[in-house]
């Protein structure tokens, strides 16, 4: 490293962190970073950056003094010229393509598990999210037989109403997820149904879209208001039909 | 031989015979819930599926390259449907969750329905040499497509499936002809060594027989069929295809007027964005049966009005009233129809009106179409939605929306049109360049039993007028060079020694 010019590494530092960012986004985690976030993430970098290279006088000096060679010293003149004319074009092509109005459909950030209220009404009954439990959840237990009963019940629920968007496999990618923004859950996923406690599933199902909040974009959301076509009890057999079929267990609070 | 008709499945003749057992509780895991306890398709989902599960205890296979007299499968053409699933159904492909071993054990269970556990595969469809794909051989096997309307008798003219025949399969449940253009719909690929199979060995219980049935007044010989599989491979080029990341339909400045037909060369121009139609199974009547997939949007503007060509493909031409059209049509025929659904006031943030017809206090713009009956011509309709139960019915002619539209070898093309701005600023929509407007689309097959509430429809998606923006990004890149040449002038002179 002792080589390489300060400023050279610190244009290098900057750069490889952008790639970075773009192979981890777009590659690895296979979710296109979104350009303000880009933005905003490297002004954290080049502030970050900066003020590790200048922390020593020193070190600012050493970073500064190809700039102020190329200034100062009348034997870089021409070298000076080139560079200049290279920034002002630059800085031209940056301006314009800023001015001309964008192509690229507007970014829509939305929470996917927004924080439940702590009540809702549901049924036209006011039921405590914190409190409320699956009434079947118990025969698990105690009489697996009756259990299995239950999730079957559930099972074909599910399969007349809800594996058109989240698929047979439960994977959110059933027969037209491709037609839908924001996309079906995916079930199997350990970050979906996993992180979540069955009364949340009861809430999420029973109002649908339009019973999300304003920061899960609840004008977007193709989920219907279950509550008019299915009772409380299918909702319920469904969730034990979720649980089982992926493997998955609910969160609750002894744990 | 064996070779050269491997199903193409890396691994899958190399796989242990399935054991019956294990393949059973992988059944009554995975399958039962569309296909049923007995295998025979009555599972809890069948009459919400269209095409129906299928039904193993009949011991008819569609999709098969088992040659057309024969009716037991190839284990390759189960195992195949398992792994990769059906598209366009709600078959899904279960290689990402099921081994190949579970698979092939599914696959021997599901033969025992039919007791085709005791019997040997039929012989295998004859697939000869192979033709590769050529102009002259596209050229034959279009010639012999519509030679005595061979093909085109069902699939139609330019291979729409748009129907000149009310299909049904041996069932008595409704088939409609492929749309040979669309090839994610086929559900063997449409690749010409699987068409060629389709060809041969004809979809058994359908009405798509076998060409190479030497009975068959319209029998081909085994190069024929090459040339015809060449040809409808080739079908799939001109088609606009759904692409995620196109999610704005561009209108740019028209010079000279805006188009008023279908036909206007200016279209020509315009870039085309395809989105795909979902049925409507939010609002009751839910609608599980769809018809059509696809529709593709152009749009262009002028100083005064926005025009937007909305196509589809739809295989029936819908007149109700009409002898022939109620012929093919499912009972109760209504009339064709499509709708673009646009919110009063455009959104300044995220928030957007419920994209089902609006919400209470985020009112829709709906203009519909509807193509006309025997005896009425086609008509526009404007409504106001605030929500599926809450649409106020405006008169089309007070704000001047119109559309006309054409059908064309099984595509529908409607323009519709509207004035910019108009003087109920607060009951419509305001175009203005240079801003996102979120815009969504529905559309009717009348003879699919789809009207009112059960239709296709999409998500929200953007239009977006694109302003001329002029020379103001020049003198904007100009201003800037110019500051920051002042900038480094100024640091050149401070820097230079005293």
């Amino acid at each position: 490293m002792k080589s390489l010019p300060k400023l050279l590494q610190l244009v290098l530092t900057i750069a490889l962190i952008y790639v970075g960012f773009i192979v981890v986004f777009d590659y690895v985690l296979g979710q296109v970073i979104p350009a303000s976030l880009l933005n905003m993430y490297m002004f954290f970098v080049v502030a970050g950056a900066l003020a590790v290279f200048t922390f020593t006088e020193e070190g600012a000096r050493e970073l500064a003094a190809p700039l102020k060679a190329l200034v100062e010293d009348p034997g870089k003149k021409s070298l000076r010229n080139i560079v200049f004319a290279a920034v002002l074009v630059a800085v031209a092509v940056f301006a314009y393509f800023r001015a001309v109005p964008s192509l690229e459909a507007p970014v829509e950030l939305r929470t996917i598990h927004p924080a439940p209220p702590s009540s809702a009404k549901l049924y036209g009954k006011r039921y405590d999210l914190l409190t409320l439990e699956n009434p079947y959840r118990h025969f698990e237990k105690e009489d697996p037989e009756q259990f299995n009963e239950l999730v079957a019940e559930g099972s074909a629920i599910y399969i007349r109403n809800c594996q058109y968007c989240h698929g047979d496999k439960l994977d959110g990618k059933g027969p037209y997820a491709q037609g839908l923004n924001p996309v079906p859950l995916n079930f199997q996923d350990v970050g979906t149904i996993a992180q979540l406690q069955e009364s949340y599933l009861f809430w999420r199902i029973a109002t649908g879209g339009p019973g999300l909040p304003k920061e899960a974009a609840p004008w977007n959301s193709s989920m219907p208001i279950w509550q008019n076509f299915l009772s409380e009890e299918e909702i319920w057999k469904v969730i034990l039909f979720l649980y089982d079929y992926t493997g998955q267990r609910p969160r609750s609070w002894e744990e | 031989m064996t070779l050269l008709l491997g199903v193409g499945f890396a691994g899958s003749s190399v796989a242990a015979p399935g054991d019956t057992e294990n393949g059973e509780q992988i059944y009554y895991k995975r399958c039962l819930a569309c296909h049923g306890e007995d295998g025979d398709g009555l599972g809890p989902a069948a009459e919400r599926l269209n095409p129906p599960p299928r039904d193993f205890s009949s011991g008819q296979y569609k999709i098969m390259s088992t040659a057309f007299d024969e009716m037991v499968p190839q284990d390759d053409d189960i195992f195949r449907m398992i792994a990769e699933g059906m598209p366009g159904t709600a078959m899904p492909g279960w290689s990402d969750i099921l081994s190949q071993q579970e698979m092939w054990d599914l696959v021997a269970y599901i033969k025992v329905f039919a007791g085709y556990d005791e019997e040997e595969p039929g012989p295998l469809v004859d697939y000869g040499t192979q033709v590769a794909s050529s102009p002259e051989s596209i050229a034959r096997g279009d010639e012999l497509f519509h030679e005595s309307d061979r093909c085109s008798e069902c699939h139609g003219e330019s291979g729409k499936g748009d129907a000149i025949k009310g299909l049904k399969d041996d069932n008595g449940e409704r088939t409609w002809p492929r749309n040979l253009t669309k090839p994610w719909t086929f559900r063997g690929s449409n690749s010409p060594k699987d068409i060629y199979a389709r060809v041969s060995a004809g979809i058994p219980g359908t009405q798509m027989p076998s060409f190479a049935d030497p009975d068959s007044t319209k029998v081909l010989t085994i190069e024929d069929r090459w040339h015809v599989a060449n040809y409808v491979e080739s079908l799939a080029a001109g088609t606009e295809r759904v692409n995620p990341d196109n999610t704005v339909i561009k209108a740019g400045r028209a010079e000279g007027g805006i188009p008023t037909s279908w036909d206007d060369p200016a279209w020509g121009s315009a870039p085309a964005s395809t989105f795909m139609l979902v049925p409507q199974i939010i609002a009751k009547q839910r609608h599980f049966t769809p018809s059509n997939d696809t529709v593709t949007v152009r749009a262009v503007y002028d100083d005064e009005q926005i025009a937007i060509l909305v196509e589809w493909d739809d295989r029936t031409r819908s007149i109700p009233g009409d002898e022939k059209a109620e012929k093919i049509s499912n009972p109760d025929i209504s009339e064709d129809s499509v709708a673009i659904q646009l919110p009063i006031e455009i959104p300044e943030g995220m928030e957007k009106p419920y994209f089902g017809m609006g919400d209470a206090s985020h009112p829709v713009n709906i203009w519909q179409w509807k193509s006309g009956t025997a005896e009425t011509s086609s008509s526009v309709h404007l409504m106001n939605g605030q929500g599926f139960e809450d649409i106020e019915q405006r008169e089309a002619d007070s704000i001047q929306v119109a559309a006309t539209g054409a059908y064309n070898n099984g595509t529908w093309r409607v323009v519709f049109t509207r004035p910019l701005v108009t003087t109920e600023t607060d009951k419509d929509i305001q175009f203005q360049e240079g801003v996102f407007i979120p815009i969504a689309f529905a559309a009717w097959d009348g003879s699919a039993s789809e009207a009112g509430s059960q239709h296709t429809m999409t998500t929200w998606y953007w239009l977006s007028l694109q302003s001329s923006s002029g020379s103001r990004p020049f003198f904007i890149a100009l201003l800037a060079a110019l500051l920051v040449a002042g900038l480094l002038y100024f640091w050149v002179r401070s820097a230079r020694p005293q």
